[in-house]
C-alpha cells in the first residue's frame, strides 16, 4: 500500500479530524468478488452472492434471515440467490436486487468490526465503480450506501488502481474483473470519458464461452456455471499448455472426466484481443511523444489478471505498437480495494465533509 | 523534488474526484425534484382526466349528441386511440379527425425494445468477430438504463443471448400490451465501403436491396405463410402505420443528427417501409433500426467503442422522447388520424 499524503500546514485543521473515531474504507464492489480495505487494517474479501431462503424449511435450515459470500453460493438450493451485480452495474429490477447490494455493502463494513469497540465511528467510504459505468448506477450505488456510510465518495475502478499503486502519470491500468474489464490511461489528471473504456470481454464473458463451448463438444455432459468458474479459476490460462486440464463432471448421472484443455484455453484467448485493440485506441489518443512511456507503464489488476500467461499474451498482441511492460499488481484482488482506501485517506475532512450522505 | 511534485498530482487529482462527485450529487438532487414533478404532473392529469370523463359522462346520459357536448375537444379520451391498448378495434362512426392527444400527457407508458437475433442467430458479423446479436443487445440495455430516468417503462425481448422466435418477440410485445415498439438492428451490405443508417416501418418495397434485407431478418420468424400473409393484409388498414413513421422519423433523424459527428462519412438513406416480420406483426407504433453497418470496418471499429455505442442508445432515446412528447404536448402533430 502507499503512504499517505503529506499534509500542508494549512490543512492541519482537516487531517484533524481523521481521529481515531473516523474509519476510512476502500471497497471494491465487483461482479464476482467485493473486497473492502480499512484503516484500521482489516482486509476482507467475499464472494458478491447474497440469497434469502426460499421457503419456511429453508429457514428453519440456514436458521439466518439472508446468506452473504460463499455460505449463500453453498446453500443456493434453498435460496433465493442475487447477485446484485451485472456486468458490473448494480442490477436493478426488483426491490429484492436494490435490497441484495445493500446487503453486501452492510457485510463488508461489518467485516472491518467497526462496532465491536463499542464506540461511535464516522465512516468515510471510496467504492470503486466502472470506467464507464452510467450516471444512474453511481446514483443507484449512493443510494444503496446511505444508512451504511457517513459519507462515500465514488471512483473509477482502474483510477482507485492507478492511485493505490502511484502509477498516475504515462501510465495504463487495465482492471480485469468477472463483468467488466476496465482500462484507463493516466496523464497526470483525473481521468475523463476519453480516457477510459469498459469492456464486457472479462470474467463471465470466459465463463460464458467456456459453458457454451463445453456443451458443443460434449453434449451427453452436465455442466454448471458454478463449475465452469470454479475450473476457470484454478486452471485458466492462455497461449501454450503446461498441463492438460481433466475435470470430474456427470453425464446420465454417472461421473466421466473431460479434458476441457483446449475449451478452456480459446475461452480464456477471447478476452485478449479486445483488450488489446481497447488498448491500442487509447495509446493512439496519447500524445505522440508519451505513447511509448504509457505502453512500458501497463499495469494489469483484477481477479481475472491471474489467467497464467496473460501479460505475455497482451504484450504480444501489442507487439505492432512496440515493446510493451506489463507489471501484474503485487495483489490483484485487494489493489481497487486498497487505492480506494489511499484516496479517502487522502482528502482532507472538509472534502468528506461535502460529500456526506 | 519528484516527491513533491507526485503529491501534488495526487492532490489535484482528488480535488477532481471531489468535484466529479459533488456533480453527480447535484444530479440526483435534480432528479429527486423531476421525479416529484411529474408525480405532480401526472395526478394532475389524472385528476383532469377523471373529472372529464365524469361530465361527459353526465351528459351522455342526458342523451344529448356528441356534436352539442360542450366539452367536443376533449372527446378524444372516450375515444380508444392506437397508442392505446383496447381488446377490440375501434369501428368509428364518423370520419376520422383530429385527435388533440394533450389530455393524455403519458399516452405512450410502455415500450418493448426488441434487441435483433440472439442465441444461435448470430445476424451480421464483422470481418473482425464482432456479432450482430452482441452489439443489439448491448445497445438495448444501455437504452434500458437510460430510459429508466424517465417516465416509461421499458421492457426488452431479450436481456441475454437467447435465441427468441421473431413471433415471440411480437407476440411478447402484444401481449405486455406496449405503447412502441424498437426494433436495433445493424446492417450489413454490399459494397463494404458504404456506411448506411436506416429506420424502417411497416409497408411494402420495390426496393431489391430492402426485401433481400428483410428476407434475411425475417429468417426463422416462427410465422406459417397463412399467418404472415393474414397479418400483411391486416396492416394496411392500421392507423398505427402513421405513427409508426412518425417514430421513425424522429429516431432517424435523431440517430443522424448525433452520429454524424462521430461517424462524418455516415449515409442516412432515411426513414423507408419494409414488411419486416416484427413490424407487421406488432400492434402498437414499431420502427427497426439498422444504427450503423457491420460490413464496414470504420463502423465495426466505431461499434466496439462503448462511447459510440452508448451514443446510439442516447439518440434512440431522444427519437422516442420526441416523438412521445409530439403526441402529448402541443398539438401541433395532427394526432393519430393525420392521414397516410
Amino acid at each position: 500500500m502507499q503512504k499517505a499524503l503529506t499534509v500542508p500546514e494549512n490543512e492541519v485543521a482537516h487531517t484533524m479530524a481523521h481521529n481515531d473515531e473516523t474509519i476510512c474504507v476502500g471497497i471494491d464492489l465487483g461482479t464476482s468478488r467485493s473486497s473492502i480495505s480499512a484503516s484500521n487494517g482489516e482486509r476482507h474479501v467475499v464472494d458478491s452472492y447474497v440469497g434469502w431462503p426460499l421457503d419456511m424449511v429453508a429457514r428453519k435450515v440456514i436458521k439466518k434471515p439472508v446468506l452473504i459470500g460463499g455460505e449463500a453460493l453453498e446453500n443456493r438450493s434453498m435460496l433465493d440467490l442475487r447477485r446484485p451485480l451485472e456486468n458490473g452495474v448494480i442490477k436493478e429490477g426488483s426491490e429484492r436486487d436494490a435490497q441484495a447490494v445493500q446487503e453486501l455493502l452492510r457485510h463488508l463494513v461489518s467485516l472491518i468490526g467497526i462496532n465491536n469497540d463499542g464506540k461511535q465511528h464516522k465512516l468515510r467510504a471510496v467504492v470503486g465503480v466502472p470506467a464507464e459505468a452510467m450516471q444512474t448506477s453511481r446514483l443507484r450505488l449512493r443510494t444503496a450506501m446511505d444508512g451504511i456510510a457517513d459519507s462515500v465518495m465514488l471512483v473509477s475502478e482502474p483510477f482507485a488502481v492507478a492511485y493505490g499503486t502511484e502509477a498516475l502519470l504515462h501510465a495504463m491500468v487495465i482492471d480485469i474483473g468477472a463483468g467488466t474489464a476496465d482500462i484507463c490511461v493516466m496523464q497526470g489528471r483525473y481521468p475523463t470519458e476519453d480516457d477510459q473504456r469498459t469492456l464486457p470481454n472479462a470474467g463471465d464473458s470466459i465463463d460464458e464461452r467456456l459453458l457454451g463451448s463445453l456443451q458443443e463438444h460434449h453434449p451427453q455432459a452436465q455442466f454448471s456455471i458454478h463449475a465452469i468458474r470454479a475450473w476457470k479459476e484454478k486452471w485458466s490460462f492462455v497461449g501454450e499448455s503446461k498441463r492438460r486440464v481433466v475435470v470430474t463432471t456427470a453425464a446420465d448421472g454417472k461421473p466421466i472426466d473431460i479434458d476441457i484443455t483446449e475449451d478452456l484455453r480459446a475461452a480464456c484467448e477471447s478476452i485478449v484481443a479486445p483488450i488489446a485493440e481497447t488498448v491500442r485506441d487509447l495509446v493512439a489518443r496519447v500524445e505522440p511523444e508519451y505513447q511509448q512511456r504509457v505502453l512500458k507503464n501497463i499495469i494489469l489488476s483484477g481477479g481475472s489478471s491471474l489467467i497464467e500467461g496473460l501479460p505475455e499474451a497482451l504484450k504480444s498482441a501489442l507487439s505492432e505498437l512496440g515493446k510493451a511492460q506489463i507489471t501484474l499488481v503485487q495483489d490483484p484482488v485487494f489493489a481497487g480495494a486498497d487505492g480506494g482506501l489511499a484516496i479517502a485517506q487522502d482528502a482532507s475532512a472538509g472534502d468528506w465533509e461535502k460529500l456526506s450522505l | 523534488m519528484l516527491m513533491r511534485s507526485l503529491e501534488n498530482t495526487k492532490r489535484q487529482m482528488i480535488r477532481e474526484v471531489i468535484q466529479t462527485n459533488l456533480e453527480n450529487r447535484a444530479r440526483k438532487v435534480r432528479h429527486k425534484r423531476l421525479r416529484w414533478q411529474i408525480l405532480r404532473w401526472a395526478w394532475a392529469s389524472l385528476m383532469t382526466v377523471t373529472a372529464l370523463l365524469a361530465i361527459s359522462s353526465f351528459v351522455i346520459s342526458r342523451g344529448k349528441t356528441s356534436s352539442s357536448i360542450a366539452v367536443d375537444a376533449n372527446a378524444a379520451i372516450v375515444h380508444p386511440l392506437p397508442a392505446q391498448r383496447t381488446d377490440e378495434p375501434p369501428v368509428p362512426q364518423t370520419p376520422p379527425s383530429d385527435v388533440n392527444l394533450s389530455v393524455l400527457p403519458l399516452s405512450v407508458k410502455r415500450i418493448v425494445i426488441d434487441p435483433g437475433h440472439g442465441g444461435d442467430q448470430f445476424g451480421a458479423i464483422s470481418n473482425t468477430g464482432l456479432a450482430e446479436k452482441d452489439v443489439t443487445l448491448d445497445i438495448a440495455l444501455r437504452l434500458r438504463e437510460l430510459m429508466k430516468q424517465s417516465p416509461f417503462e421499458v421492457l426488452l425481448t431479450r436481456e441475454t443471448d437467447q435465441t427468441v422466435t421473431l413471433a415471440d418477440r411480437v407476440a411478447f410485445a402484444n401481449s405486455k400490451k406496449a405503447d412502441l415498439f424498437v426494433s436495433i438492428h445493424i446492417n450489413s451490405m454490399q459494397p463494404r465501403s458504404i456506411r448506411p443508417l436506416e429506420t424502417y416501418y411497416v409497408g411494402a418495397s420495390n426496393d431489391p436491396q430492402v426485401l433481400q434485407l428483410a428476407r434475411v431478418e425475417n429468417r426463422q420468424s416462427g410465422y406459417s405463410l397463412s399467418e404472415y400473409r393474414q397479418l400483411l393484409d391486416k396492416v394496411y388498414l392500421d392507423v398505427r402505420r402513421n405513427e409508426s413513421r412518425e417514430l421513425a422519423n424522429t429516431v432517424d433523424a435523431e440517430l443522424y443528427r448525433s452520429l454524424k459527428p462521430l461517424n462524418p462519412k455516415l449515409n442516412d438513406r432515411g426513414v423507408k417501409t419494409a414488411p419486416f416480420a416484427v413490424l407487421v406483426g406488432t400492434q402498437m407504433p414499431a420502427v427497426l433500426a439498422e444504427v450503423s453497418s457491420l460490413s464496414n470496418a470504420d463502423d465495426d471499429k466505431l461499434l466496439k467503442d462503448g462511447q459510440y455505442r452508448e451514443k446510439i442508445a442516447a439518440s434512440l432515446f431522444e427519437g422516442i422522447r420526441i416523438y412521445a412528447k409530439s403526441l402529448n404536448g402541443t398539438g401541433k402533430r395532427g394526432g393519430a388520424h393525420n392521414g397516410t
